[in-house]
């Protein structure tokens, strides 16, 4: 089921929260929606499902989500790892929900046992781990086995075994067919989760595209070399018109080089290199560069003890 | 629609408080209506009387818990989020819990009922019987009919769930009610009175004042009983209308 987000916007008052956002979601893939904290994408998610009043239309194959004579089978949304009656229990929790679909009993206790919360399942939730409030939530979204999966930030608290789980199973759900949007800050697991990626900041559509081709937009690729002598390699590499950051005793980064011309240098000037390694652009980078912006909360720079030294070209050490 | 009654249904006895406040009711509702007979016996009890105990502001009160509930525990908790995920039209929701905390209501005024007959049965009949004068919560010579007491159940608990839904606060929804039977509107009426004679009547246009005059059928109750309908019925309208106009 392919989901289009039309010309969605929303104002709280001078805030304006979502900007005209207009992106696709397509079945079979995971999409990963990302942006810096307060960007709207919880907003946008809550636009998405008729939770908050704004403008523009989300279509759920065409038809919006209030035209379905039945929702739970078109779209399950986790939003919150907490939104549970804390003294309602998991199976209660669970049995509420399924009840607008007549969910079977069996079905919700395969879900329990999917997310593994058979063991807690009848107790009350008020005491639930941030985890497990999400496997909790994940397991009322997945109820009725919806065509659509929403997730909002549905990583946040869970162990690694469980991360790793969680994105086997998105993949898996994604592969038989069904559209999943799922938001997070862990950019790593994205990268490694995410077929396409929706990028926004400040409510405005940054990237609406595959991650291959949102990471193909990185602007600089590093060379990361290592050596005995790296003193004197980093000085003839900045009088080559190379940028240099000091990355360690005995190694530096060359920025907007390639390992070939690097390892050219190298060899011509007679310096030995231990480890010449060609740093990829990961969805981090490309999310920092896009985002820079777009930081609703911007954060100083880290305090530490010794500020990394930056060569610039054309400078010596 | 059935949907929307199913998970509203679901939802209300799947946590443990509303088996508490249901027994608490009944039990009230008993405590209420038949110590007296038990205890102080001061005249036989008619039956009308007995079975206007639920007509009391402070059984109503309890089952105005659930009322507040019927919101309050789904925006305190969030859960409002998931219900209206499965219910993008708001209306078929609104509906069902209208229509369930009404039934609920109808219910447990019929258990009431039914405490309160078993509890006049075991009493006997000199002590409960239907040519007994009686005290009831009716103060005039008409005696509460059970029929105003299952429609002051039902629009008091309206009124509290719909406090509720306009403040999303449960705590409001609970004691508002309460508040302006026993304190606020009797206070505002007084002094009203003493500023005016022309403000007198003020009560008179206060919706739980006029509830409890309709209830004891004083002597301008059918006027009574329509102020209280149209508080009823105003308030449930706006609540209602932004409970499908608001951000969940």
């Amino acid at each position: 089921m392919r989901v289009e987000v039309n010309n969605v916007d929303k104002h709280f008052r001078k805030l304006h929260a979502v900007n005209d956002l207009s992106f696709t979601v397509e079945p079979g893939r995971v999409t990963g929606f990302l942006g810096p904290n307060g960007s709207g994408k919880s907003t946008t998610m809550r636009l998405m499902l008729g939770l908050d009043n704004g403008t523009g239309e989300t279509l759920f194959d065409g038809l919006p989500l209030a035209k379905y004579k039945s929702v739970t089978g078109v779209v399950g949304a986790h939003l919150d790892a907490k939104f549970f009656h804390p003294k309602r229990s998991a199976l209660g929790h669970l049995k509420m929900l399924g009840a607008e679909a007549n969910i079977s009993k069996a079905r919700i206790d395969e879900v329990i046992q999917l997310v593994g919360l058979s063991d807690v399942a009848r107790k009350r939730p008020g005491g639930f781990s941030l985890g497990m409030g999400q496997r909790l939530g994940l397991a009322g979204a997945i109820l009725a086995q919806p065509k659509v999966l929403m997730l909002d930030e549905p990583a946040n608290g869970l162990d690694p075994q469980s991360i790793h789980w969680l994105r086997d199973f998105l993949k898996h759900y994604a592969s038989l067919g069904n559209t999943v949007l799922v938001s997070s800050h862990l950019l790593g697991e994205m990268q490694l989760l995410a077929d396409d990626v929706v990028v926004i900041a400040r409510g405005t559509l940054v990237a609406a595209e595959s991650v291959q081709a949102f990471l193909s937009r990185a602007n600089s690729k590093s060379v990361l070399v290592r050596s005995n002598d790296v003193v004197r390699l980093a000085s003839i590499l900045s009088m080559n018109g190379f940028r240099v950051e000091i990355e360690g005793e005995n190694a530096i980064k060359v920025i907007d080089a390639t390992s070939e011309k690097v390892g050219e240098i190298a060899f011509q000037s007679g310096v030995q290199l231990s480890e010449l390694f060609t740093e990829a652009a990961n969805l981090e980078t490309v999310f920092m560069e896009l985002t820079a912006s777009g930081m609703d909360y911007e954060i100083g720079a880290p305090v530490t003890g010794h500020d990394s030294a930056v060569i610039r070209s054309g400078e010596s050490l | 629609m059935i949907p929307a009654l199913r998970y509203e249904w679901r939802r209300l006895f799947s946590i443990r408080s509303t088996w508490i406040i249901s027994v608490l009711y009944l039990a009230l509702v008993g405590v209420v209506g038949l110590l007296p007979i038990f205890v102080a016996s001061p005249a036989a009890q008619s039956w009308e009387g007995l079975f206007s105990t639920p007509g009391n502001v402070l059984n109503a009160m309890i089952l105005s818990v659930i009322a507040a509930q019927t919101f309050g525990h789904e925006y305190r908790y969030g859960v409002i989020r998931l219900t209206l995920s499965e219910f993008p039209a708001r209306e078929k929701i609104l509906i069902a819990k209208t229509l369930i905390l009404s039934t609920y209501v109808v219910a447990m005024t019929l258990l009431a009922w039914a405490v309160l007959g078993a509890g006049g049965l075991i009493a006997g009949s000199e002590k409960v019987n239907s040519e007994a004068s009686g005290f009831t919560i009716s103060e005039s010579q008409n005696s509460t009919q059970m029929w105003q007491v299952l429609a002051f159940g039902i629009g008091y608990c309206i009124f509290a769930m719909s406090i509720t839904m306009l403040s999303r606060n449960l705590a409001l929804g609970v004691t508002l009610p309460l508040l302006l039977a026993t304190i606020l509107e009797p206070l505002v009426g007084a002094l009203l009175g003493i500023i005016s004679d022309w403000f007198e009547p003020a009560t008179k246009y206060m919706p739980l004042s006029s509830a409890q005059a309709w209830i004891v059928n004083a002597p301008d109750w059918p006027q009574a009983g329509l102020v209280f309908a149209a508080w009823v019925v105003g308030i449930y309208f706006l609540a209602s209308f932004f409970f499908i106009k608001r951000d969940a």
